[in-house]
């Protein structure tokens, strides 16, 4: 099996850790990713999809046929990659209006857009392509973790074009693939909510945006857990440098280190802490790994 | 007890009335139960009519106290004179002060007799003076809902009319495949829902009827707009399966054109046209990557100056560049 392998913008400029430990994982599970070669920003939804709808589609649109050039499905660890990627991907195999115009773009850096991939969200390939029996025989030794488990929004949402099988209300994908682990997924108040960081509100009002995380933090920490486990790079962002800001601003104390679900998999397989850059994270995550492996 | 008689009736009515649905009715009800509460008036606390009018609730309790007004009658009937002239409409202080001068005297005598007989007769005493109240009491109510009205657009600031409207803002959406807008029937799920409308002036229930009505300049110039974090727990708890966040990216867009674009958007938009990423790599996590056994640079447009070139393109081909104000020689935005 081959999978073509969108890294986007902060997973690869940011947080490698959350690449190498996705690389050792599709290794292990003998599922080739394929670089997309010269692939750029998906582009992000909060400016290009709110500002010009056109430019938007014709860079998705770009990175689509990198995937076609290539002949495999596409997968990302962002929602908002996803979100992207996928609508874009819907939106042109439903219109040939649309489809048409902006192959029109294309055509003058000489691609097209044919329509033969589809786009597949880390998460979802996990349960629906390999699924939970083989990705148990992966696990080194049981995590004894309690996390609180971020959804994130462009992930299962839209659910009229989203085809991810899950209530997108009362989901179970994320807590089943993070139990797999070891970890407990431990409910908390108002799971569903956005991060905050979302729809270009992180750069253009970060008061707000932190509003949003200090409300999450809350309830994370009133459910007693020990991390927080995400699927979207922009979601870890915001709850590792935004859990900075929460508390300068607020002058709390929170200290929830930050997962994405791969560097989960990645501590369940036994790569280091370095080597999932939890290092460079910015909320002390050293905690939180000492108990998961029971040391 | 006359009445307890009487309000007991009323709360039937009104129960009645929610059940049938008969809102005229219940606010005939409400009437009537404003008139009972205003002959009490003139035997009672005011201080408990106040109370009874204002939550709108009944309840018998006060009245038995009220019918017993012997033990600090002289003190009880003067403080409810100073509230009423108080409270009392400009036109009808007179018949108040005749009528406070009329009902001690019953009162007095009162104590004497049976006390069911004073309360019997005291609200015969006051009723023609009570009527009165009663017209003030009704405009009361009256204002308070017209206040409750600035939950819809009609705000005292500014009274919107057809000359707000503008056809075309609204066919954009229609145009867009959005027709959904028209579906919308106000009901407020979507803002009841909303984690930004929790924090910010986001209304979005507004922002989707203002679009339907084409109020072009109300939705474009507004902050709120940019106030959603497209979290899309409002489109998937639609009754009418309105496609919100779409409503909302499309009307960013119409005003992105129209020059309503905050800085740092721009220089999101600067960061891809010069790197291909909004987010570029730094020399921290070139470092990082070096270290963990990954390629310093990620195989993407950072490694492939051709494919950079290729969203550069791109940006000029539908004119995002000028759209965010991008200065090609230096790379950043025109001042």
């Amino acid at each position: 099996m081959e999978i073509a392998y969108f890294l986007g913008c902060i997973m690869n400029n940011r947080y490698p850790g959350v690449e190498k430990a996705t690389r050792k994982l599709f290794e292990a599970l003998d599922i080739e990713l394929k670089d997309m070669e010269g692939a750029s920003c998906c582009p992000a939804p909060g400016v290009f999809g709110s500002f010009d709808e056109e430019t938007w589609a014709t860079i998705a649109a770009r990175n689509l046929t990198l995937a076609e050039d290539i002949g495999a499905d596409i997968m990302t660890e962002c929602n908002g990659c996803f979100g992207s990627l996928f609508e874009c991907n819907h939106m042109l195999k439903e219109s040939e209006e649309k489809k048409a115009e902006i192959n029109a773009n294309l055509a003058e850096i000489g691609r097209e857009y044919k329509g033969t991939v589809e786009v597949k969200h880390f998460a979802q390939i996990l349960r629906d392509d390999v699924g939970f029996e083989k990705l148990a025989s992966l696990i080194e030794k049981p995590l004894d973790l309690n996390v609180a488990v971020h959804y994130g929004c462009h992930f299962l949402k839209p659910t009229a074009t989203i085809g991810i099988e899950d209530n997108a209300e009362n989901p179970a994908i994320l807590d089943d693939l993070v139990e797999i682990t070891g970890a407990k997924s431990v409910d908390y108040k108002d799971k569903m909510m956005c991060c905050g960081a979302g729809g270009g509100l992180r750069s253009r009002d970060l008061d707000v945006t932190t509003s949003f995380t200090k409300e999450k933090l809350d309830h994370m920490t009133e459910a007693g857990v020990d991390a927080i486990v995400n699927v979207c790079p922009f979601c870890h962002l915001q709850f590792d440098q935004g859990q900075v800001e929460v508390n300068e601003k607020y002058g709390t104390d929170f200290a929830l280190p930050v997962f994405h679900l791969a560097q989960l998999y990645g501590l369940a397989m036994g790569l280091s802490a370095e080597e999932l850059t939890f290092d460079a994270q910015r909320i002390d995550a050293t905690p939180a790994i000492k108990k998961a492996l029971g040391e | 007890m006359i009445f307890r008689g009487v309000f007991s009736m009323s709360i039937i009515n009104r129960l009645k009335s929610l059940f049938t649905g008969e809102k005229d009715k219940e606010e005939k009800d409400i009437s009537n139960d404003v008139s009972n509460t205003s002959d009490d008036v003139q035997v009672t606390s005011s201080q408990t009519v106040q109370d009874d009018i204002v939550s709108g609730t009944k309840t018998t309790v006060p009245r038995e106290t009220a019918a017993e007004p012997e033990g600090d009658k002289d003190l009880t009937f003067k403080s409810d004179i100073e509230t009423l002239e108080e409270e009392a409409p400009k036109e009808a202080p007179e018949e108040i002060v005749e009528e406070v001068e009329e009902a001690p005297k019953e009162v007095e005598k009162a104590p004497e007799e049976a006390e069911e007989t004073s309360v019997e007769e005291a609200p015969e005493e006051v009723e023609e003076a009570s009527e009165e109240n009663v017209e003030e009491v009704k405009e009361d109510t009256n204002k308070k809902d017209t206040k409750r009205d600035t939950m819809t657009l009609l705000t005292d600031k500014e009274l919107l009319t057809d000359s707000n409207r503008d056809p075309d803002f609204t066919a954009e959406f229609i145009d867009a495949g959005i027709e959904t807008v028209k579906h919308c029937f106000q009901c407020g799920t979507c803002s009841g829902s909303c984690p930004s409308g929790r924090r910010t002036p986001y209304k979005v229930r507004q922002i989707v009827r203002k679009c339907l009505l084409g109020l072009k300049e109300e939705v474009i110039t507004d902050d709120a707009l940019w106030m959603c974090t497209t979290c899309y727990t409002c489109q998937e708890r639609c009754l009418r399966s309105v496609k919100i966040v779409e409503i909302i990216k499309k009307a960013r867009n119409i005003a992105a054109h129209a020059g309503y674009m905050a800085k740092p958007h721009k220089m999101t938009g600067v960061f891809v046209m010069n790197t291909g990423h909004g987010v570029p790599i730094n020399d921290a996590t070139k470092a990082l990557r070096t270290k963990i056994g990954l390629p310093e640079i990620p195989p993407t447009t950072h490694a492939y100056p051709e494919a950079l070139a290729e969203v550069q393109k791109i940006c000029k081909i539908t004119g995002f560049d000028d759209l965010i104000g991008y200065d090609e020689a230096t790379g950043g935005l025109k001042e």
